[in-house]
Formats: structure tokens, C-alpha cells, sequence
């Protein structure tokens, strides 16, 4: 029988879509020209000036504060808030998942504005307390049903089993329940995290002085700067990203 | 089933434990619009510690600032929106008696200025709008809106997506004012874009200057100091200001009311508009430091480019884009129609 190409095709188009744009990038960042339209020679000087720019790094500073505290959170908060959801239907169970699922499809710039509006009704210094809120209050939903998916068939007997053999609640948790768990948690961390670090809207609003995040910078740059810049740091971010990958992938592996 | 214990998440509060003591002056701004040097030659000199924050585009600084966004002292809009913000009251009247660098602003550029006694605001850096081209492709290039009409040329031209340049232009073609509020001089100006768009590739605010570079489009209508960036790369890359007259944009630093460094505000200002900073922030930023007394610390080149220092009787011709009030719907309209022309 003969095979249908199309699933080759199709899947060599799709890489083409998903990799291409990101290897043109990385191929421009040592380019000499300012446009990317022409290759002018090999030269790392936008990756010298990056080093040099301390608006860039201090925006990425804060960026990587505010994803990976704002993404703890979430996962703790998420995650009891599936629990609760899974585990204790009351009457209002409908509302209880609406309340969850509102803030997924709510428009960002509706989300923005009335944080904005909120933090300054509230009297609150704008800076990166608030955005830390802001973007706890978006991942909390994409947590929750990355984690009530996991939750779906997780079989609860197990933990009555363990109450049995004499475990507490405290260690029926962390020993079986937080375990099996995990993937669960580790998604949702990191959906929360890559949510985080590249939210802009949400975050130009509630973004006080001091506080300019890396997505803010880099639009700003895009109109009013050099572009180049830019290519060179998401090289660097794109190395530091698969280099994590692969690391805890390795690490995965030996305990198994 | 046990007692049940709740988990409470501490946040780490050090996040705003910085340094009390050193005074701190926040600035909103557009990117790499300051040179980086200079920032620091101020803090040196002020004991002070300088944070810039930016925004990239004028809507939507206002709209962050005008929803109660505090906290910065020092803004950087274009000259209309000053003029919005304005007559919000949301600027500070700017206390003269500070800033004796002022007498070295030119007054060349503040006859065409929206605030000309310079009450709220301090002219920073001016760009020009301008035509340019590919010196190889198009040898029979003359400084005029009229090369939009020239079929030969036909989809290898771009004009700016911006409703109050591109209608300007062809108001200045006409010969009439770039802030005409006159229904009958708009729909003229409207029939001249739209005999220009047929030869147009498209309207286009950014990717011009890639086009322009990888020789893809062979005249564009863009600002001077995108344009001149561009040069850096291709040589074959000329621009002129049309004999008609062009707009002139300016940004300016504008004090917010509700700033907390007023005085380092000022001092700021002050210091930029110092005849050596201004020369050194002219050239890294491309763009031309109205500072009259910083002229002649230029290089040559800048000195003798006509796009820069614009020859007197066009620079007669020139104006500054202003906020046009109700007649802003008539531009919509026009601007629509254009869009909608074949």
C-alpha cells in the first residue's frame, strides 16, 4: 500500500513555521546590519553593546523576578483552588468553575485597564508589587486547569489507602498526593512562567517607574531603537532556555 | 481527618528596600533616546540615581498617565500631545529661573513651536519628515510631493501610514497649511493621495527602511532620522526635503504635575540643553538638538546636510503638526476615503 505524503508535508511545514522565523532571528543577531534585510558580514558588536546597556539588563532583571515569584504563587494558589473545586462540589460548583475560567478568556486590555484603575483607586504604588499581582491573578486560571485535568483521573483511594496504613493528612499529601502531582504542577509552573515573562499588555498598564519589563522595552525599542539589540538577547534567552530544557531532561532521566 | 493547616505564601518585601537616601528622577521616555554616557555624567554630578522607563507611542503614555499612573517626573511626548496633556493640566508650569540654559534654544525653530514661550515644555530633539531614494534607481529624483505622481515609479513607492503626515503632505503640495482645518482644501488634498496611492506599493510606517535597504522600494516618504540610520547601511541612499515644505516634529520634556524631583527635574533639562551635551546627544541619537549654541560643536557633515539645517526659504514652508481639535473627524473621514480608493 502505498503511504499519503501529506502528514510529511504537513509536519515539514509546520517545522518550517515554528523554526525558521526563530534560526533568521538568531542568524541576524550577528549580523552587521542594522535592517536584517541584507547580510553584511559576521560580527558579534550588538552582542558587545548588549552587555553594555543597563536599561536592557535591568528590565530583564525584573522580569525574571516578577515570572518566577509570581509563578510560585500561582502553582501554590492554583493548585489548592483545584483541589477545592475537585474535590468539594457544593451547590455553587457552576460559579465556583466560572470565576476560574473568566479571567482565560477575558480580554487582556479589559484585564489592564480595571487593574490599573483598581491599584490607583486602591492607593497603590505602581511598580513591581503590582504586576506581581497582576500576573498571579492571570496564571491562578491557566494553573488551576492544567492541574483539575491532572485531577481527573486521579484515583482518591489511594490517599484513604495510605490514611489507612497509618499516614497523617500532612504526610498523605506530600508523600503520595504533591508526588503524583507533579507533572500536574510542573506544567502549570511553567505555562505560568513563559505567560509571565512575555505578557505586555496587562503589564504597560500596571508597570509603575522603575519597573519596565522586558516585553515593554523591547516594543518601545522596536519603534524608537535598534532592533538588532533585541535578536542578540532572544539568542541568549533561546540558548538559556534550550540548555534548561536538556538539563532537566538528563536529570529526569537518571532517576528513573 | 486532622486539623486542616493553611499554607500562607510570604512575599519577599525587598523588592522595594533600594536605597533611600540617593535621590531618584524617573523618566518616561521613547528608547535609546538619551545617550547612555551622558545619563551617567549626570548622576555623577548630581549625586542622584536617573531610572527610565519607556513607552512606544504617545496614545498610550496618555492613557497610562491620564488613568492616575504616578510616579514619574519627567515625559518626553511629541509637541500635539503636550498640547493634550495640557489642557488636561496634568503638566507643571516650568519655573524659568531654573533652566538658564533656555536662551540657547533656537529661535528659528520656536517661531513655528506650539508653545513658544516654552511654559510647559522644553523642545528636545526635532525630525523632519522627507522623501527619500535609491540614488541608482531613480536618477531624475527632484525634491518635490510630486514624485508620488510619477507612474514610472509605480509600485515601488511607500507613503507614511499616518493620516496627519500623508494628508499633510499633499496640503503642503497644494500650498495650503499643514493644519488646515478647511473642508474644501482637505477633499482636495484627499484627491491628490489618492492619485498618489495608485502609485504606491502601500502605506507603511516601519517597514520602509528594510525595503529601502534591500532596494525593494526606490522612494519612500519617512523621518529624517530612521532615514539617516539607514544610510549608515547603503550608500546609494539620498533623501531631500521637498521645495513645498514638510512637517517638523519635535518631542519635548514636559514636567508632570504630579512629580515628586521637581527640582532635579529641571536640573535635568538644564543639563541637556548645556551646548556640549546637546552636540554629543545630536549625534548619538540622530535626530537634531534644537540648541542653537550646540550648533557649532556639530560635525561638518551634520552642519551642511540641507535636511538638518533646512535652507531659509524652505524652512519658511515647514510646520509643526498640531493638535487640530474637532476637525480631527474631517481627517478620519478623508483618511478613510483614501483608504477605501481603488
Amino acid at each position: 500500500m502505498k503511504r499519503s505524503l501529506v502528514p510529511y508535508c504537513v509536519t515539514a511545514a509546520i517545522l518550517v513555521f515554528f523554526y525558521l522565523p526563530i534560526l533568521v532571528l538568531v542568524v541576524n543577531s550577528f549580523n552587521t546590519s542594522r535592517f536584517g534585510g541584507s547580510w553584511e558580514g559576521f560580527s558579534l558588536v550588538w552582542y558587545s553593546r548588549l552587555l553594555n546597556h543597563r536599561e536592557i539588563w535591568h528590565a530583564l532583571t525584573n522580569s525574571l523576578v516578577i515570572a518566577v515569584s509570581s509563578s510560585i504563587v500561582s502553582v501554590l494558589l492554583g493548585t489548592t483552588a483545584a483541589l477545592a473545586l475537585h474535590r468539594y462540589a457544593t451547590r455553587l460548583q457552576k460559579a465556583h468553575y466560572m470565576l476560574i475560567y473568566t479571567p482565560l478568556i477575558m480580554p487582556e486590555i479589559l484585564m489592564g485597564i480595571s487593574m490599573l484603575l483598581f491599584f490607583i483607586a486602591a492607593g497603590m504604588q505602581l511598580g513591581l508589587f503590582t504586576i506581581f499581582l497582576a500576573h498571579v491573578t492571570f496564571c491562578i486560571s491557566f494553573v488551576a486547569m492544567v492541574v483539575l485535568g491532572r485531577l481527573q483521573d486521579f484515583d482518591f483511594s489511594i490517599i484513604e489507602a495510605a490514611q489507612d496504613l497509618g499516614a497523617n493528612w500532612w504526610q498523605a499529601t506530600w508523600k503520595v498526593l504533591v508526588p503524583l502531582l507533579m507533572p500536574g504542577l510542573v506544567a502549570g509552573g511553567l505555562l505560568a512562567f513563559t505567560l509571565s515573562i512575555d505578557d505586555f499588555v496587562i503589564t504597560f498598564f500596571v508597570a509603575g517607574p522603575g519597573s519596565t519589563t522586558l516585553p515593554i522595552r523591547i516594543y518601545s525599542m522596536i519603534k524608537h531603537g535598534s532592533p538588532p539589540l533585541i535578536n542578540a538577547l532572544s539568542t541568549i534567552l533561546l540558548a538559556v532556555t534550550f540548555a534548561a530544557v536538556y538539563i532537566s531532561q538528563h536529570l529526569l532521566e537518571d532517576k528513573t | 481527618m486532622k486539623h486542616i493547616t493553611l499554607l500562607i505564601a510570604g512575599l519577599a518585601a525587598c523588592l522595594f528596600g533600594c536605597n533611600r537616601e540617593t535621590p531618584v528622577l524617573h523618566i518616561y521616555t521613547w528608547a535609546d533616546y538619551i545617550k547612555p554616557e551622558l545619563i551617567e555624567r549626570f548622576e555623577r554630578e548630581n549625586s542622584c540615581r536617573v531610572v527610565i522607563d519607556t513607552f512606544d507611542s504617545n496614545e498610550v503614555m496618555y492613557a497610562k498617565l491620564k488613568a492616575g499612573a504616578s510616579g514619574y517626573d519627567l515625559v518626553t511626548p511629541s509637541s500635539y500631545m503636550v498640547k493634550v496633556m495640557n489642557d488636561q493640566g496634568m503638566l507643571r508650569k516650568l519655573d524659568h529661573g531654573r533652566l538658564p540654559n533656555l536662551k540657547n534654544i533656537d529661535p528659528g525653530y520656536l517661531k513655528v513651536a506650539i508653545d513658544p514661550a516654552m511654559e510647559y515644555s522644553v523642545p528636545y530633539m526635532l525630525t523632519t519628515t522627507v522623501i527619500a531614494y535609491l540614488k541608482s534607481r531613480v536618477p531624475d529624483f527632484e525634491p518635490s510631493w510630486a514624485m508620488f505622481s510619477r507612474p514610472e515609479y509605480g509600485g515601488r513607492m511607500t507613503m507614511l501610514s499616518d493620516m496627519r503626515e500623508t494628508i499633510g503632505a499633499a496640503l503642503k503640495f497644494l500650498g495650503y497649511g499643514i493644519n488646515s482645518t478647511d473642508r474644501g482644501e482637505l477633499e482636495k488634498a484627499r484627491d491628490v493621495v489618492i492619485g498618489w496611492k495608485k502609485n504606491l506599493a502601500k502605506f507603511e510606517n516601519e517597514q520602509y527602511k528594510t525595503g529601502l535597504a534591500s532596494q525593494e522600494f526606490f522612494i519612500v516618504h519617512g523621518y529624517s532620522g530612521d532615514v539617516m540610520a539607514v544610510q549608515e547601511e547603503n550608500d546609494d541612499i539620498a533623501y531631500a526635503v521637498p521645495v513645498e515644505g514638510t512637517s517638523i516634529a519635535c518631542d519635548d520634556f514636559v514636567i508632570l504635575k504630579s512629580a515628586r524631583q521637581v527640582e532635579l527635574a529641571h536640573r535635568f533639562i538644564n543639563f541637556l540643553h548645556e551646548p556640549d551635551v546637546a552636540a554629543e546627544n545630536t549625534v548619538a541619537v540622530n535626530y537634531l538638538c534644537p540648541n542653537q549654541a550646540c550648533y557649532k560643536l556639530l560635525p561638518q557633515e551634520i552642519l551642511d546636510d540641507p535636511t538638518v539645517f533646512l535652507p531659509e526659504e524652505i524652512k519658511a514652508r515647514c510646520e509643526v503638526i498640531n493638535d487640530v481639535g474637532p476637525a480631527q473627524a474631517l481627517y478620519t473621514a478623508m483618511w478613510d476615503q483614501i483608504k477605501a480608493a481603488p
